[in-house]
């Protein structure tokens, strides 16, 4: 797949959300940011939130996972390590994981011999117990697509924010061209983001950005009976 | 192709027949299901993944109704989404199938009960092997003459609570024949849970296509995509939507 001149359908295919990897099911912790009370006119407020720091820690750790599927024998370990321990909260690594695993079945059907692909066990190696992230998978598959570190950070940065976007057209009532809006409006910090994960090029230069609300708000979600997003 | 099937060169080999529960809210799938899990679960392993809209309720149902140890029920959420996890994204569901086909191996049946949503939503073959579409008595005698892809072709069609019939003005005969007028010869059988041969035919029906299943004689048939549009005069509920053949 890799040599075939599909990396700018690869960016774009990543930030579809009608992507069948199971993104559909999952809000950003959205819901459970609601729930908890926070006001629905913090929306914004929430994704940009995200993009300067969870979202920006995911997608240095997707550059990363990019330039490791790149070299011979690839070994996601290291990142995968990386990334897990500057995830605290155990419900974020699975969601994480859980999407992770919808996106590594699509690898698997897009170029299940390609290296970049069939090293994907060495991220679950590193990590028992836990499946390979999503940026790893979102790397790895970057690799096959031919993506850049660009288009690879823009496209976890911009999925992030769609999620949410989405989440909240099911969550709170809103006029949908509004929120492509309220999207646009958050172009700078996503670029920002994107030349930041860009230059990231090795596990440990991955930024260490949680943000312990959302990872609270995220474990009181695991624990919810009545939830329309899993995470 | 579900993912974890092993495909020779003709018939899957994957054991376990994955069976899908779809149909309108309050048609009774949760209820078709828990009947199975009694009737059956002393002679096939089985598992249940459930879809709810908004709460596990439906799982918290079949665990209530003791008849499968409660690891074996799952509830995964559909993002409010119940028809694109059974058909446009079924990873959620897929996940879940596979990982108690693991968990719990070898099993001989994994049911999967759609989010109640309309008539327009039915499975995927990429999730499952075979559907059970559920209508009831109380959704009205005509329903089964609208047609739809899932009435139309799901693998069985249920006509469930017949036993209220008579309470809600409907005849069980008549809907069942509209149905398999529109069903080119595809099954449909009038249930009850307290009609213990309607009961004992839909457990006949489930043992074979298993058997089917195993031997490779069964191939999963997608329904087909939503139902189409009428387009004026003879393009009523018959044929495909724009463009999309088989």
């Amino acid at each position: 797949m890799s040599g075939t001149d599909t990396g700018a359908l690869g960016a774009l295919l990543l930030a579809d959300a009608r992507l069948p990897t199971g993104g559909h099911a999952h809000s950003a912790t959205l819901e459970a940011a609601l729930e908890a009370g926070m006001p629905e006119d913090r929306i914004a407020d929430y994704m940009r939130a995200r993009l300067a720091t969870v979202a920006r820690t995911e997608a240095a750790a997707a550059v990363v996972a990019l330039r490791a599927a790149g070299r011979p024998d690839p070994d996601y370990g290291p990142v995968q390590e990386a990334l897990a321990a500057r995830t605290p909260g155990r419900a974020l690594r699975e969601a994480s994981a859980s999407l992770g695993r919808g996106l590594a079945r699509l690898a698997r059907r897009v170029d299940a011999a390609h290296p970049a692909v069939c090293a994907l066990p060495t991220a679950q190696a590193a990590t028992p117990g836990l499946r390979p992230l999503r940026p790893v998978v979102l790397g790895a598959l970057g690799a096959v697509f031919g993506m850049t570190a660009e288009q690879t950070a823009r496209a976890v940065l911009y999925e992030d924010a769609q999620t949410v976007t989405a989440a909240a057209l099911k969550l709170r009532p809103g006029d949908p061209l509004t929120a492509v809006r309220r999207l646009l409006g958050l172009s700078a910090d996503i670029e920002g983001s994107v030349r930041a994960a860009a230059e990231t090029d090795a596990p440990h230069g991955i930024p260490a950005h949680s943000a312990p609300l959302i990872d609270r708000w995220a474990e009181a979600h695991a624990r919810e009976t009545r939830r329309l997003f899993v995470a | 192709m579900p993912e974890n099937t092993v495909v020779t060169a003709g018939p899957s080999v994957r054991r376990t027949l994955r069976l899908g529960v779809a149909g309108p809210v309050g048609t009774g799938k949760s209820s078709l299901i828990a009947t199975l899990c009694r009737e059956l679960s002393g002679e096939l392993a089985m598992a249940v993944v459930t879809n709810d809209i908004y709460t596990d309720e439906d799982a918290r149902f079949l665990r209530s109704a003791g008849v499968l140890a409660e690891e074996r029920i799952r509830a995964v959420e559909t993002g409010a989404c119940p028809h694109t996890a059974i058909r446009d994204d079924v990873t959620a569901n897929l996940d879940a199938v596979e990982d108690m086909e693991e968990e719990f191996a070898p099993l001989d049946l994994v049911l999967v009960e759609s989010g109640g949503d309309n008539l327009t939503a039915t499975f995927s073959p990429a999730l499952i092997d075979a559907q059970i579409f559920c209508l009831d008595v109380a959704g009205g005698g005509d329903v089964a003459r609208k047609g739809g892809p899932g009435i139309g072709r799901a693998d069985l069609l249920i006509v469930n609570k017949s036993d209220l019939a008579p309470y809600v003005g409907v005849d069980v005969e008549r809907m069942v024949a509209d149905a398999e007028k529109a069903r080119d010869g595809r099954p449909v059988l009038a249930l009850s849970r307290t009609d213990e041969p309607s009961v004992k035919a839909l457990c006949d029906w489930v043992r074979e296509v298993i058997g089917a299943h195993r031997s490779g004689a069964h191939t999963p048939q997608d329904p087909g995509p939503m139902a189409p549009h009428a387009h004026g005069p003879g393009g009523e509920g018959h044929g495909h939507g724009h463009g999309h053949g088989h």
